[in-house]
């Protein structure tokens, strides 16, 4: 890896410039949901009160003091390392945070898993195969795959697969009406995985299936390629040692931009699935307004996507040795 | 105790992709107790249902925890933690005589001074509803023995029993609470109860489990040994859930689902009245009256003529409701009457109230427009509103809004032509339906008088309709009620909600209406139980 001059101090550059961009996503995520319509207080106390019952319940949550005192103390409070506590749960937020970022985990890499490896093989595949056929039916089905939304395509696939043929649970992460334990609860845990997994990765396979190609193509027709042709190198040793490597660089840089948005927001499916996630727990917290959740999590998501940018520069690097980490 | 800690997740990151290819063997169940799995919409959070009327806690901690009294099908309160009750000194007083055999699940004894503990120190202070009816009405709670308790009250008060159940009013153990914030204390993360399950764990955003209570008051009580309340956002994924058999019970159907759930023989979808947060609700159309032209009667019957209940029951709910009549519920016989002023579809009709009103059609047909602001559940019914309005020359302009967003604009900044809400009349009329219609509850605050109808007759029918307990001397001022709101239409009552929920044959016996809705449930062919 050719990294100059320095990788920590390159390291230490990111951090510095990841600041202000998580500061701006805080201070933007806090305003826009404390002026977005809606009362906390009645998703959590209910309905049906009197104006002395809301005002009381609004004065004990610190909602009766306005939005600019109320973030002044919430940043003070965020830089004694306190988050708050859910409205909702009752709970550390980033306790919550902490308990669901695993399983978004585990959905965002199967998703990335299935979504690089389909999408690139298939890519892959009709740039080197020339069958005009072959290209057709790869190129409509990632239009398809990218277009339709992933709220549609798990529908159909959990009316198709869990309610029609009764193959994949429908949704959660796990069983609920038996314990597993040992080998027995993973397989639980991959079957109910799938189906989720399979919906979120199909727009990433769509982009990675056509970047892919079109960068085989390239590289096929590159003026090192035909040296390489010139110099008796067989065909077969020329893409897979030479052409594919280098069509991987694209790729990578199109993995990074959307890892952090799969693993920390996938937020349509998790709830669609009842996957656990930190993306279900987003949506559940932005409907019910409950603000330190909502806060924390992004102060969450936008880390995680300043850290896969990071990532990816670093990995791009890597891959391609003119590229250096400045 | 919270369950989901992060190392069991993190190894499954580690290695659900080699099982995943290699895993050979199946899944295989290590236990075998009765498991009940529910679908649930939302996350319960907080688990302390004297503090809350949320739809998503209390049919959760409603299995969990008990009212003094309980509802029978028809909303008539029976005994529960309350075994008899008295009333006395001309209805102020009501002497609750407490059964001597409930524990708490952790084993203590529930007496006189829980039902006191809950009532001054949560459901008086931090349960909306239940504060808002009983704050200016109970003089204070008395316990003279570990087994009386006495309610006395300031004047008369018919409907209290109906606001004693478990959604109302749960009982919560002082012993347990006493020192704790009511809202945020350990105990509402570990609860406990009286009720017909223990609490097992909680895993937010995915479960939560209950067990079976050995020691439950009502012997023979519950028939399964474990109650899963699995957490399923999505309704689609809820009903596929259940035609799989992952879990056994919804609380609602979709229409377009209902026929084909009905064509399957594992499943039955069955009416339902009512559920934990509310019963016998009305889904009903909010005129701001304080502008024009809702402002004009002759308006709102027009708007009243114009539109097709009947239609919207069979295309909008699939059957899931009957045309409302008037204001009160026909699900509430006993306060409900037919006999008011009904406002058939009559374009004809409505047009001629509009020229009457000099709402002339212009050049285009239009009369006027209005802002019909709504919950994106409700774009079909805006849809079909606008389409029956345009043919007596009314515009829609429709305004969707998330939940929240939208219960602000119509009740708090009253910034709206036309609004929606489901008003659940609860119980008894007092419960539901006074809190629409009283010129005391117009404010800005939540499910309150959202059209800001003021009539002082119509005041203090309400006062009257609850100066005594006997239903049969309550009813004329009920009927005076709706006969007087038929005419002056202040709101357009369009659909008496009557739900449908679904569940597995493989069990019988959920309750349909409110609170503890599994107590009784069992496996269909099951000997009785243990």
């Amino acid at each position: 890896m050719t990294v100059s001059p320095s990788p920590w101090r390159w390291l230490l550059g990111r951090l510095v410039l990841a600041i202000p961009v998580v500061a701006g996503v805080t201070t933007l995520t806090f305003v826009l949901i404390h002026l977005a319509p809606g009362d906390p207080i009645i998703a959590l106390a209910g309905d049906g009160g009197s104006p002395a019952y809301y005002r009381e319940m609004h004065a004990k949550y610190g909602l009766d003091r306005s939005v600019p005192e109320q973030f002044v103390r919430y940043v003070a409070s965020v830089a004694r390392g306190d988050f708050g506590y859910s409205f909702m749960f009752q709970l550390p937020v980033l306790r919550l945070l902490l308990d669901h970022v695993a399983a978004s985990l585990v959905l965002g890499f199967a998703a990335l898993a299935i979504g690089v490896s389909v999408g690139f093989g298939a890519g892959a595949l009709c740039a080197i195969s020339r069958s005009r056929v072959l290209d057709a039916a790869v190129r409509s089905a990632a239009s398809l795959a990218y277009a339709a939304p992933v709220f549609w395509t798990g529908q159909l696939l959990i009316l198709i697969a869990a309610a029609k043929l009764g193959w994949l649970p429908a949704g959660g992460m796990t069983s609920a009406r038996e314990t597993f334990t040992g080998v027995a609860w993973f397989g639980d845990v991959a079957a109910h995985l799938m189906l989720p997994a399979l919906t979120l990765s199909l727009p990433l396979a769509a982009l990675v299936a056509n970047v892919s190609r079109a960068a085989v193509v390239d590289g096929l027709h590159d003026s090192y390629v035909r040296a390489m042709y010139a110099r008796g190198l067989s065909r077969t040793r020329v893409v897979v040692r030479h052409v594919i490597p280098n069509a991987a660089v694209p790729v990578a840089t199109l993995i990074g931009q959307h890892a952090a948005e799969i693993v920390a927001g996938a937020a349509l499916t998790e709830s669609l699935f009842g996957w656990p996630g930190v993306g279900y727990l987003v949506l559940h917290a932005s409907l019910h307004r409950d603000y330190p959740l909502v806060t924390a999590a992004f102060i969450v998501i936008s880390s995680a996507v300043v850290f896969f940018n990071g990532l990816t520069d670093a990995v791009v690097a890597w891959l391609d040795p003119r590229m250096r980490l400045t | 105790m919270i369950k989901g800690s992060v190392q069991p997740r993190l190894a499954v990151a580690a290695s659900v992709w080699l099982c995943l290819s290699g895993c050979s063997s199946g899944p295989v169940p290590t236990a075998d107790p009765i498991t009940l799995v529910v679908s649930q919409g939302g996350d319960p959070g907080a688990l302390n249902p004297a503090v809350t009327t949320s739809g998503n806690t209390h049919p959760v901690t409603d299995q969990i925890f008990n009212g003094l009294v309980g509802l029978s099908h028809d909303l008539s309160p029976i005994p529960e933690l309350a075994e008899r009750w008295a009333i006395e000194d001309d209805g102020r007083s009501y002497r609750f005589h407490l059964r001597k055999d409930v524990r708490w699940h952790d084993g203590v004894a529930f007496t006189s001074d829980d039902v006191k503990f809950s009532f001054e120190r949560a459901l008086l202070k931090y349960h909306s509803r239940t504060r808002a009816a009983l704050e200016g009405l109970l003089e204070r709670v008395d316990t003279p023995d570990p087994h009386t308790v006495v309610f006395r009250l300031k004047r008369p008060y018919g409907p209290l029993l109906q606001r004693l159940d478990v959604v109302e009013a749960s009982i919560i153990p002082r012993h347990q609470y006493q020192g704790h914030d009511l809202l945020s204390g350990e105990p509402t993360r570990r609860p406990i109860g009286t009720g017909p399950f223990r609490f097992t764990s909680y895993s937010p955003g995915d479960r939560l489990t209950l067990e079976r209570n050995p020691d439950y008051f009502r012997k023979g009580l519950p028939g399964v040994d474990r109650l899963v309340f699995r957490i399923l956002p999505n309704a689609v994924t809820a009903v596929s859930a259940l035609e799989k058999g992952d879990v056994d019970y919804i609380g609602s159907v979709p229409g377009p689902d209902v026929a084909r759930l009905r064509k399957s023989a594992d499943i039955a979808v069955v009416p339902s009245t009512g559920g934990s947060g509310g019963s016998a609700c009305q889904d009903v159309l909010i005129p701001n009256l304080t502008r024009p032209p809702f402002n004009d009667v002759r308006v709102r019957r027009a708007f009243a003529h114009a539109i097709d209940r009947r239609f919207i029951a069979e295309r909008v709910y699939f059957g899931q409701g009957q045309p409302a009549t008037g204001p009160i519920s026909h699900l509430l016989a006993w306060a409900y009457t037919p006999d008011v002023r009904q406002y058939p579809h009559d374009v004809a009709v409505a047009g001629g109230f509009l020229d009457a009103a000099g709402y002339r059609p212009k050049g285009n047909g239009e009369r006027f427009a209005i802002t019909f602001t709504h919950a994106s559940n409700h774009q079909r019914l805006a849809q079909v509103l606008r389409e029956q309005l345009k043919a007596v020359g009314i515009r829609l302009d429709l305004q969707t809004l998330d939940f929240n967003a939208q219960v602000e604009q119509i009740f708090v900044k009253k910034a709206f032509d036309l609004g929606l809400a489901s008003y659940c009349n609860g119980a008894d009329p007092d419960i539901g339906v006074r809190r629409v219609y009283v010129s005391s509850n117009i404010g800005p605050f939540p499910f309150s008088n959202g059209a800001s109808y003021r009539n002082a007759r119509i005041d203090a029918l309400f006062d009257q309709g609850t100066a005594v307990a006997d239903r049969a001397q309550r009813t004329p001022h009920y009927v005076e009620i709706q006969r007087l709101l038929a005419e002056e239409v202040p709101y357009f009552w369009l659909i008496d909600s009557e739900g449908l929920r679904a569940h597995r044959t493989a069990f019988s016996g959920f309750r349909l209406w409110t609170g503890a809705f599994v107590e009784e449930v069992r496996p269909a062919a099951a000997s009785p139980p243990r």
